[in-house]
């Protein structure tokens, strides 16, 4: 029963909350204001010059690399790493959902971590390697197969958080019981109900990914 | 009249779906994801309070933002704002920040008006009336079992007096009349049972994108259950031939019967675009999403029942209310009943239709009392229910249900009488739970199935796929009839100007589309070997099709691809109707519980569920037992965790989030088993669609898994912490543990 904690869901791909949190953009967002603030920021930004924090403001030009692509966009310093894959590169696989860290939908795998990325700011990924389940090996030892086969998938709006969050857990987990993969894609939620499929498929998938 | 064939290669068997790759690597496009090129984004101003007055609206700031480029208002100044996420207007701006600092500068003004938000604060005397005729609409008694002599000796009593009273009158004698019943009943239980509000919490949010592709027509993507009815909609709204609008819903992400209509939202995306001469993409915020898109209402109920020593119910008086209705008495045999609903209208977003609507509450009150009163009588209440199930074609096939369930639980080894299930702080408890439910499909429903020269094979309606995989079972039905694989058919739906599909709600859509795919195949097949007889020497009788070839006469001749290839130029394409004795309708279902608590913290932790249901002939076993799965998971979310939880002072929604309004996560999935009830004289019924049984009772086993566990009856859903704490403190204050 002590397993039983209702706020204790996990971050994707199995990292603790704190982790993930230390990870993602909630940390980089003390480094970076919103455009709206500019006016008491060019004072600030005149004594923070030369140390502290960088202030970012107004449009920001990025260069992401995702899927191995770099990808020249503009953001707002406020802009999340999801609204701009999906808004900005029309990479949309991953899926908003809650907006704030809850649900998983939106997970993509930043220089190998599994992270929200709507609350991840675009702006702290640059120069990092973006990975979106676009990305998959789609053949018979990928995720996305096992998903498929074993049915873990309805109306599949949960399923690229699922299969990302999935597939970062088995990079560092290749031999999972049961009970790791459950912990290990906790932080996502399916509304229709696939829990089953999801966690047959995350098992059939960790054998057919030793068979790539 | 036809048959689905005796003998079948892919119908009934475990087929993935079709679109499942696309959908698992992200590749498949939602109505959230498309992008037409030039699209502006959407944000949309709600109203913050529950009820309130619009005194006055500005935009002119609004308006000047940067990147701003159209402003809609639908809520203008005297407008009344009947809850919290009631739509104001909305912005269009080039990026998605821009549009949502766009209705933040709307500048309002709000005269606050009194509110109720909980069915509490709505009954109470003197609470401001938020609805003409009152805060709560009392239905007129109904009455079952009566005698027609003893009823027309009611209504001559209630003849005379002033209308007003004829109502309350009436009521009273019914439940007179019944209480004489009951009055000689061996035992008698009266209890009280409730259930919350839920939200749908679609994954994708409602809403759409709207492109005017010329000044009179429209084409939307819309994440909906019914491509149909929003394209209906539009063009009404826009004063535009039916035809002039398209609705595309490739994919969808739930809708669970939220999602029928075009919604003010998607009237707006279209206004905004008209505007802007842009596309315009419009999708709720997840906590609007939470306030407006509807919900499963609250039920409540006040329940008297009673049975004879060997277990007959013989009565029942049910009082009960709620932000919606639900029918009851619930699926037993109770030979004399009378019931009174009121309808609760509160300041809070009002109810859509959600998976079974109405259903899982009646379940889960009925259920509930039926399980107090075995309790009462000192019987298995699995027994007991056996003795009162309904006497038409349900009955025994509740039987053979509950005795394959009772079986896969080991209800008859392992469960313990109420309460006498331990003495440690975790108690295990098991229970069970009866539903029904009807499924039937359209008659008006059609499909083209067209097979061209080069072998490819495309279906098309508008139906659309909520999830279910209707987009497979399609496929599957004709690969079955051509003798080819499912994945050599082109599925074509979600397209509103495709022949007449069926909407996706109420279980209805496989068997609505079903027969005119069978019927539409089999006739495209038909004119096939019509057209290519005479060019393999034989009659049309004497071909055949199996495993990708063309048989002539018995022996194959040649492959699916060189058949076609005889058609020359001309494809044949034709359109297929219902056809009666493919599809019928009525399903029961029951399914089982064992559950831990935690007495000292009230944890409920369910460890087994056994769902069996029966649903006709099954086409897709794979897709079906994911649906089944899927109802039993939502089920469970009503059972233990989901609760739109109002504040009673500000108005607002304390949790229209996804953190606090929670929902199982994989940790709380527990062994569920699925099995389908289907000896041949199911499959010999035809399809009937499976959405929305297996959702209907668990919340209800669970609820009597707990009392088992814990001995006494915990009578508010969910079973929440404080709801188990809440009933043993009660239970030890009345000194009953
Ligand atoms: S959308 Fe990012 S966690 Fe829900
Ligand atoms: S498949 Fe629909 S939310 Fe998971």
């Amino acid at each position: 029963m002590t397993e039983h904690d209702p706020k204790g869901r996990g971050a994707p791909g199995g990292a603790s909350r704190r982790e993930f949190l230390r990870g993602s953009g909630v940390a980089a967002a003390t480094a970076v204001l919103t455009g709206q603030a500019t006016a008491i920021l060019d004072e600030a930004q005149a004594a923070a010059q030369d140390s502290g924090p960088k202030i970012l403001k107004g449009e920001v030009e990025l260069t992401l690399k995702v899927n191995g692509h770099d990808h020249a966009c503009t953001v707002e310093p406020r802009s999340t790493l999801l609204d701009t894959l999906r808004d900005r590169l029309d990479i949309t696989g991953p899926k908003r959902v809650c907006d704030r860290a809850s649900c998983g939908a939106c997970t993509a795998i930043v220089d190998g971590e599994p992270v929200y990325s709507c609350t991840t700011l675009a702006v702290s990924c640059q120069g990092k390697t973006i990975e979106t389940l676009e990305s998959f090996d789609t053949g018979e030892h990928g995720v996305p197969h096992a998903f498929c086969k074993d049915d873990g998938l309805m109306c599949g709006y949960c399923t690229p958080g699922f299969v990302t969050a999935c597939k970062a857990f088995l990079d560092k987990n290749p031999n999972p019981t049961l009970e790791e993969v459950r912990k290990g894609i906790d932080g996502n939620i399916c509304r229709c109900g696939t829990y089953v499929g999801v966690l047959q498929a995350a098992l059939d998938a960790a054998k057919a990914m030793k068979g790539a | 009249m036809a048959n689905w064939p005796e003998t079948t290669r892919l119908i009934g068997t475990r087929i993935p779906r079709l679109d499942g790759l696309a959908k698992a690597s992200g590749k498949a496009k939602y109505p959230s994801d498309v992008h037409p090129e030039k699209m502006l984004f959407g944000a949309i101003l709600y109203s913050p309070h529950a009820h309130a007055k619009i005194t006055s609206i500005d935009t002119t700031a609004a308006e000047k933002l940067p990147g701003v480029k159209a402003i809609h208002v639908v809520a203008k100044a005297g407008a009344t704002l009947r809850y919290q996420g009631d739509f104001i207007a909305a912005a269009a701006a080039t990026t998605e920040e821009q549009a949502r600092d766009a209705v933040r500068a709307i500048k309002v003004e709000y005269q606050i008006l009194p509110h109720v938000v909980t069915e509490e604060q709505a009954m109470a005397a003197g609470a401001p009336a938020i609805n003409r005729g009152g805060n709560v609409r009392a239905g007129r008694a109904s009455v079952h079992g009566l005698s027609d002599q003893v009823l027309a000796e009611i209504e001559k009593t209630v003849n005379d007096l002033p209308a007003a009273e004829k109502d309350k009158r009436r009521k009273e004698e019914y439940e007179k009349a019944v209480n004489d019943v009951l009055g000689k009943a061996d035992a008698v239980v009266e209890g009280t049972y409730s259930l919350p509000v839920i939200t749908h919490t679609c994954l994708e949010s409602h809403g759409l994108t709207a492109h005017w592709t010329a000044a009179d027509k429209l084409t939307v993507w819309a994440s909906t259950q019914g491509v149909q009815v929003v394209a209906n909609e539009l063009a009404g709204a826009f004063d535009l031939p039916a035809s002039n609008v398209t609705v595309l819903t490739d994919f969808m992400g739930g809708g669970f019967g939220s999602k029928f209509g075009a919604d003010i939202w998607g009237k707006t995306a279209a206004d905004l675009a008209k505007k802007t001469g842009m596309p315009v993409r419009l999708f709720l915020d997840r906590a609007q999403e939470h306030l407006a898109a509807g919900n499963r209402p609250s039920a409540a109920g006040k329940i008297k029942i009673g049975a004879t020593k060997d277990g007959k119910v013989t009565g029942l008086i049910a009082d009960t209310h709620g932000t919606g209705g639900f029918p009851f008495p619930y699926v037993y045999e109770i030979p004399v009943s009378t019931r009174v609903h009121s309808d609760v209208f509160v300041n809070a977003g009002g109810q859509r239709a959600f998976r079974a609507p109405g259903h899982p509450q009646a379940c889960a009150i009925m259920e509930a009392a039926m399980d107090d009163l075995a309790d009462k009588l000192g019987v298995d209440p699995l027994e007991f229910r056996i003795k009162n199930l309904p006497t038409d074609f349900h009955g025994p096939l509740y039987e053979a249900e509950i005795a394959m369930g009772a079986e896969l639980i080991g209800w008859r080894e392992k469960r313990k009488p109420r309460g006498q299930t331990g003495t440690g702080p975790i108690r295990h408890g098991m229970g069970m739970a009866l539903h029904q439910w009807g499924g039937g499909g359209a008659q008006d429903k059609k499909v083209s199935c067209t097979i061209h020269p080069d072998g490819s094979v495309e279906l098309k309606s508008a139906t659309q796929d909520i999830g279910t995989g209707a987009r497979t079972v399609l496929a599957i039905i004709a690969a079955e009839i051509l003798g080819l694989n499912p994945t050599d058919i082109i599925s074509n739906i979600g397209n509103s100007t495709f022949p007449p599909g069926q909407a996706s709600g109420g279980s209805t859509t496989t068997p609505s589309m079903s027969p005119p795919c069978y019927d539409a195949v089999t006739k495209a097949r038909d004119e096939l070997f019509k057209k290519i007889a005479a060019a393999v020497n034989a009659a049309p009788d004497q071909l055949a099709l199996k495993d990708g070839k063309l048989l002539v006469k018995g022996e194959p001749a040649m492959s699916w691809k060189d058949a076609c290839r005889k058609l020359g130029m001309a494809p044949v394409s034709e359109t297929g109707s219902f056809v009666p004795g493919l599809s019928s309708v009525g399903v029961g279902g029951c399914q089982f519980a064992l559950v831990a608590v935690d007495i000292e913290t009230g944890v409920v932790k369910v460890e087994k569920i056994v769902a069996i249901q029966d649903s006709g002939l099954i086409i897709d076993k794979l897709t079906w037992e994911s649906q089944v799965y899927g109802g039993v998971i939502g089920g469970l979310n009503y059972g233990l965790f989901e609760e739109r939880v109002m504040d009673p002072t500000t108005g607002v929604m304390l949790n229209a989030d996804m953190e606090m309004y929670r929902l199982a996560g994989a940790s709380d999935i527990p062994e569920i088993i699925v099995r389908a009830y289907e000896p041949h004289e199911q499959k010999a019924r035809g399809v009937i669609g499976v959405g929305e049984p297996p959702t209907i009772s668990t919340a209800a086993a669970i609820g009597n898994a707990v009392s088992n566990a814990i001995g006494v009856r915990v009578s508010q859903w969910p079973m929440s912490p404080r709801n188990v704490l809440d009933a043993l403190a009660l239970a030890s204050k009345e000194g009953k543990a």
